[in-house]
């Protein structure tokens, strides 16, 4: 992933989306509002944190993306996160993304920083501040993409992983999960 | 467990309880495909990165080390050098490694992994499996995960190399995610295999990219 540079490339927690397009063209998103307006910021949490923070968005239905910028199907999927973002954040769900970069690599921290930015991924975005091996086993995953999705009530009903190769999930399993739980309601 | 049906295809949704209340019904401990003991699947005519195929008949060596692996990984990229050390250390021993591609982005694809395979120096056959059949097989999801053989063909580890996977950072180094490693899972499986003795760890989680099935 081409970073963007200079103010940009040294802020690990917060990006303002005005050093970002300078230099890089907006990919990923239509959307005209001017993003010199914008601030994007990925925070760090450590998995204790992030079970409390958790636990915050209730009575939300809490759709939880975890990716990195080294998981090529996870950048491809990203857009599904900000589109379903779009489509139902004022139906009482919360889409978040858990970035699972190496948090001692800056370089690749503020690439996954820039990455929201050009995404334009206006949602909460943490990165699990953790070894990043640790990251995986306290997340009790084996691998990303995956996705956590959360009821109203915080407890976690669906995981959805590339564990299996006969069943691994889809763009649209993480939507009609989501109508799913809307519909219990 | 609780699955949608979509388009005729059991798509997997995993209900987190009711999986949990259920009980697993995976193969094994980490792979949902394959198990311990469970026999090597058959493979014929696979094309391989320096031309020619491959095929499981083909094999005689008394140990058969399968590796799945994919050009663009940056965990591949980061235990290539190292996973050329072990596969060279076993010439003059029955052992054959053989190297598995089964995603379909062109970086992935037998041109690249013929490059690739080149600058990495891969002393062993790098196949492309297209049909994802032998990826399925082997319940294969990430890279690199490997899968030991034994010389009846059955599975004596499957897993990762060892216990610190390395990955290749933004600037281009390697780095141990847990600093040195200090246990070689697949040197010594195939150790203990050569010497007619049972592997003391069969299987662990093989950490690195997603294979990505279609």
């Amino acid at each position: 992933m081409t970073l963007a540079r200079g103010c940009c490339a040294l802020m690990a927690a917060t990006l303002l989306a005005a050093c970002d397009t300078a230099q890089q063209p907006v990919e990923a998103s239509t959307d005209s509002e001017a993003a010199s307006a914008e601030t994007i910021e990925l925070v760090p949490v450590t998995h204790a944190q992030w079970s409390t923070t958790l636990a915050d968005y209730q009575p939300n239905i809490v759709v939880v993306d975890m990716w990195a910028t080294w998981c090529a199907p996870c950048v491809e999927r990203f857009p599904k996160m900000v589109t379903l973002h779009e489509r139902y954040a004022n139906k009482g769900v919360t889409i978040v993304g858990m970035s699972l970069e190496d948090r001692d690599d800056a370089g690749a921290v503020a690439g996954a920083a820039d990455f929201l930015v050009r995404q334009r991924a206006r949602f909460p975005n943490f990165l699990m501040d953790e070894n990043i091996l640790d990251s995986f086993d306290k997340l009790d995953i084996l691998g990303i993409p995956a996705v956590d999705i959360y009821d109203q009530r915080g407890k976690l009903r669906y995981r959805l992983t590339g564990d299996d190769p006969n069943n691994q999930f889809t763009d649209a399993d993480i939507e009609e999960a989501i109508v799913s739980l809307l519909a219990e309601t | 467990m609780q699955q949608w049906t979509k388009t005729g295809a059991a798509v997997a949704l995993t209900a987190w309880a009711a999986l949990a209340a259920a009980g697993s019904a995976v193969a094994g401990e980490f792979n949902k495909v394959v198990s311990i003991g469970d026999s090597m699947p058959e493979f014929t005519n696979l094309p391989t990165a320096g031309g020619g195929q491959i095929s499981s008949a083909d094999i005689t060596e008394d140990v058969v080390v399968l590796v799945s692996l994919a050009n663009h990984c940056p965990w591949v990229k980061g235990m290539d050098a190292d996973m050329v050390k072990l596969a060279s250390s076993f010439g003059g021993k029955s052992v054959r490694f053989v190297g598995l591609s089964f995603n379909h982005r062109e970086d992935d694809r037998l041109p690249a992994m013929k490059t690739h395979a080149e600058k990495a120096g891969y002393p062993f056959k790098y196949a492309f499996d297209e049909s994802q059949e032998l990826g399925r097989a082997l319940g294969a999801t990430r890279t690199p995960e490997y899968f030991v053989f034994d010389s009846d063909r059955k599975l004596v580890y499957t897993g990762a190399l060892y216990n610190s996977p390395a990955k290749i950072q933004s600037d281009g180094s390697v780095k141990y995610t847990r600093g040195e490693p200090t246990e070689f899972f697949v040197q010594d499986a195939v150790m203990a295999t050569l010497a007619g003795d049972a592997v003391t760890l069969a299987e662990t989680k093989a950490h690195g990219c997603t294979v990505k099935y279609q």
